[in-house]
């Protein structure tokens, strides 16, 4: 290998390095966090589409009911989420990166 | 006239004696025309001595006039088996039973039972095209009232959902790392379109109802009714309704002259109270009284509906 390459080699690790270094601490945080806020919205728009699932009687559950066969993902995610969220805090404590 | 007539008031004033002599006169004088009956305890069988259903039906002797009685059981049994369909086609059986639960849980609620009777509401504005009128006989005051107040309420929660659905949808799309396919996308959600599509019906009813829509009230001279009446002309017009007229229904005849026994002092006191009554409806209510009939001795059917409708002073 003469000098050219290595240099070459040098700057190709370095560059993948800096990307992913650049991706793990500025862009994925930043990904994570807008889909953590989606979620979050996804969650609201759940909760006003079927508030009787917490025993809340809704004016629109009959209309909503007709959503529920194409929310399949969204519900399951929902109820998982719904399970895990331990406090409000927690699940904004979580977009944070130390 | 509008295209729409509603009939409406307290249970037991006679809101189907007055509708089927609407719808009649109306027949008669060469509309065609179809009496929807939207009270669950279905009475216009009885005045046309005749079954219905669901379904359009000419009424025998009665050119150009036809009846159907709306059953909202039968509609959220439809729609749960509609959205069932739907939910094996979509969902992976192991998602099924758990979301069947929410499916039919959302079809007990109360406000099934008025969603689906508001539904039918729409279907026959919908496709009113073969009729000149169409009139609607109402359930008791209560019922009515929430229905059609129904759309401007439904529309604002629709609203919000599809607010909040395109909210999230967006910060999905943004999410969405260089070429990797977004969670969720814009394009061809079906629940924002689904969303899109009833608020349409909503904003047809509403624009319906407010257009192309009378409201007449029917009336018995008593307190109860009256103060009722108040109530529902007061709320009508908060939702942009105005009351067209109200038909004084079950007046008390008059004895004659020369009577004087016990049934004819009671006849004429009757009347007396009755007219005070009258008279409080004329002054203290901004719509006018627009029909006064006589209570009955028999059941108001086949020839008396054509007396009824004479009195009926409400235009075709």
């Amino acid at each position: 290998m003469n000098l050219a390459e290595r240099i070459a080699h040098f700057r190709r690790v370095a560059e993948e390095w800096l990307r992913g270094l650049y991706h793990g601490m500025v862009s994925h945080p930043a990904y994570e966090k807008i889909e953590h806020e989606a979620e979050d919205q996804e969650d609201t728009f759940m909760l006003a589409c079927f508030p009787e699932a917490f025993g809340i009687p809704s004016p629109v559950s009959y209309y909503t009911a007709e959503l529920l066969p194409y929310l399949e993902d969204e519900f399951e995610a929902w109820e998982r989420r719904m399970w895990n969220r331990g406090s409000l805090l927690e699940r904004k404590g979580e977009q944070y990166h130390f | 006239m509008e295209r729409f007539v509603f009939f409406g008031g307290k249970g037991g004033v006679g809101k189907t004696t007055m509708s089927s002599a609407y719808g009649r006169k109306c027949a008669r004088a060469g509309l065609e025309t179809l009496v929807v009956s939207t009270d669950p305890a279905h009475s216009t069988a009885d005045v046309f001595d005749q079954a219905f259903d669901d379904e359009p039906q000419p009424v025998e002797g009665i050119e150009g006039l036809s009846v159907m009685e709306i059953d909202p059981d039968e509609e959220v049994q439809r729609h749960l088996m509609e959205t069932k369909r739907a939910l094996g086609d979509q969902v992976s059986p192991a998602m099924v039973n758990e979301i069947d639960r929410q499916i039919e849980m959302a079809h007990q609620t109360p406000g099934a039972y008025e969603a689906a009777l508001f539904d039918r509401f729409v279907d026959v504005m919908r496709d009113a095209d073969p009729y000149d009128r169409i009139v609607f006989d109402t359930s008791p005051t209560g019922g009515t009232l929430r229905l059609l107040s129904l759309p401007e309420f439904l529309e604002g929660w629709i609203d919000r959902l599809l607010h909040k659905r395109k909210k999230s949808v967006k910060l999905y799309e943004r999410a969405a790392i260089g070429n990797q396919e977004p969670r969720r996308m814009m394009d061809g959600d079906p629940i924002i379109a689904r969303l899109q599509e009833r608020k349409e019906t909503f904003e047809f009813a509403k624009r319906t109802l407010r257009d192309e829509a009378a409201f007449f009230l029917v009336v018995n001279p008593d307190e109860l009714s009256i103060k009722e009446s108040r109530r529902t002309v007061d709320s009508l017009t908060d939702h942009g309704l105005t009351v067209r007229g109200l038909a004084v229904n079950k007046l008390t005849p008059e004895p004659d002259d020369d009577e004087n026994g016990r049934g004819a002092r009671y006849l004429r006191d009757r009347v007396a109270t009755e007219r005070e009554r009258l008279e409080e409806l004329r002054e203290t209510f901004d719509p006018p009284v627009v029909a006064e009939v006589e209570t009955r001795v028999r059941e108001v059917k086949g020839s008396l509906l054509a007396e009824v409708a004479d009195e009926l002073d409400v235009g075709v």
